[in-house]
């Protein structure tokens, strides 16, 4: 992605004196989250490391008038369209950058209602890292693509390699050769595609179809009844109704990408949900993702043998 | 050359007198419109969740100035960026009641009501318009009343008032 696409629109959401500092740190390109809490300076951090901003002019910290400011600017000026974001606690910019919200809920019914006078913003930026499932490829796809799925802790990439290997199986490879497949990306929390208004901000080439903010069981279900696809990705699997639903992909002949929490194999295996997929040999590879001292590695396994 | 400054003064103070009816015919016609325009809206925000802007455009499209003009001033303040939306409305607002005939109490409602806007969930947003048309349906009758009372008197003020500036100065 350019990086002015990439600071845009977040440029456009923060307070002018903010984003006029983090253009004099020449932040822009590097920043992963840009903090913004009430009352407090604003934080950027960088993955390695992070800083608080003093802009030149103004107030140092981010005040309730700011934070109201900054609310409606990320809602576009109108709240009531972005009801259900909201009481998802976040929201997505053009870009696929993530806002998460925070501050006083409102509950109904032990429902979430909404969240009144937000006070703390996270915006994440959104990195699309083109080709780093690539070295994969060769353990990944026999004749066909195989059923996969991608174990490691939290911030160790999954969703990245996920969203790169959707990319791959929708456009097509050279070595080993595959054909450009339909593809279908169940995307309950709009990480994998950060959509937009139902369009994905991510380059997936032409044949991926997204569904987006939809609970993934419901949304894998949806899928196999109507979109006919080849390859079926989704984020995060966990629950007994998901293990369902993978089986019910897989027995319709169509071939799933998956991730789910993990430090190990082993760890996602424990996951009682997950056994009955395991034991069936529902995935034909794991690739294990570990995340030490900021360096990202991947490990593939066909159940349980290092390959 | 007396009789031809008599004339003038007596043909601008019927003119006055005349401006004056028309906008207080004027008047509730407007506060109708933007009855009219706050339901729309409300369609929008309901049915379509149609963020502000583009909800904004199409307003304009629909109305009839001046009312039309604060929905156009409104969509292109918030384009602009810049000001909060409170801030853009009550510009457009200023504007339209430059540009017609609402009265400054007519235009507070609006105001009241763009503190509001934007701010809320649908149903507490909906809350909020239904309040603000309620109060303007109640401007719009009490200017009918005014409109019936005042709007011949106003003219014949007008043409009487010039002839007795007339008088005065004769």
């Amino acid at each position: 992605m350019q990086t002015a696409q990439m600071w845009e629109p977040v440029k456009h959401v923060l307070p002018a004196r903010f984003a006029k500092a983090v253009e004099e740190e020449n932040l822009t390109r590097g920043f992963e989250e840009i903090r913004l809490r009430v009352g407090r300076a604003v934080e950027v951090s960088t993955g390695r490391a992070s800083c608080f901003l003093s802009p030149e002019a103004g107030d140092a910290c981010f005040t309730a008038q700011d934070a109201a400011e900054t609310l409606e600017r990320l809602s576009r000026h109108s709240v009531y369209a972005y009801e259900d974001e909201i009481r998802q606690g976040f929201i997505t910019l053009p870009g696929g950058h993530r806002v998460g919200l925070c501050g006083r809920t409102s509950v109904t019914g032990g429902r979430v209602e909404t969240i009144r006078n937000v006070s703390s913003f996270n915006i994440r930026a959104a990195k699309d890292l083109v080709g780093i499932s690539r070295p994969l490829h060769a353990y990944l796809f026999d004749d066909a693509w195989l059923n996969t799925l991608i174990i490691g802790p939290p911030a160790s990439g999954k969703t990245s390699l996920l969203r790169d290997l959707a990319r791959s199986a929708s456009v097509g490879m050279n070595q080993p050769y595959a054909l450009p497949h339909k593809v279908g990306i169940v995307d309950e929390r709009s990480e994998i595609a950060a959509s937009v208004h139902g369009v994905p901000s991510f380059q997936f080439g032409e044949r991926v179809d997204v569904l987006d903010r939809c609970p993934k069981a419901e949304g894998m279900m949806m899928m196999i009844r109507s979109m006919s696809p080849e390859v079926l990705v989704v984020d995060e699997i966990g629950s007994e109704a998901d293990a369902k639903a993978v089986t019910e992909a897989l027995q319709a002949g169509i071939r799933v990408f998956s991730s789910a929490h993990g430090a190990s194999l082993q760890d996602a295996r424990n996951r009682l949900m997950l056994e009955s997929l395991f034991s069936r040999g529902a995935f034909e590879r794991y690739v294990v993702l570990s995340n030490t001292r900021g360096k990202r590695q991947a490990v593939v396994q066909t159940s349980g043998v290092t390959s | 050359m007396m009789l031809v400054g008599a004339l003038i003064v007596l043909a601008a103070a019927t003119f006055i007198g005349f401006e004056a009816s028309r906008s207080l015919r004027e008047r509730p016609r407007e506060l109708r419109q933007l009855q009219t325009a706050l339901q729309a809206l409300e369609a929008e925000i309901m049915f379509g969740t149609t963020p502000l802007q583009e909800a904004s455009d199409k307003l304009a499209g629909q109305l009839n100035s001046p009312v039309s003009l604060l929905f156009s001033e409104f969509s292109r303040r918030l384009e602009e960026q810049g000001e909060t939306t409170a801030e853009a409305w009550q510009r457009s607002a200023d504007g339209v009641q430059a540009a017609g005939a609402l009265t400054r109490e007519d235009t507070s409602i609006l105001v009241e009501f763009g503190q509001t806007l934007g701010r809320f969930g649908r149903s507490e947003q909906q809350k909020q318009i239904r309040l603000a048309l309620t109060r303007l349906s109640q401007a719009e009758a009490s200017a009918r009343e005014m409109c019936s009372r005042y709007e011949r008197m106003a003219k014949s003020l007008g043409f009487l008032g010039g002839l007795l500036v007339i008088i005065a100065l004769v």
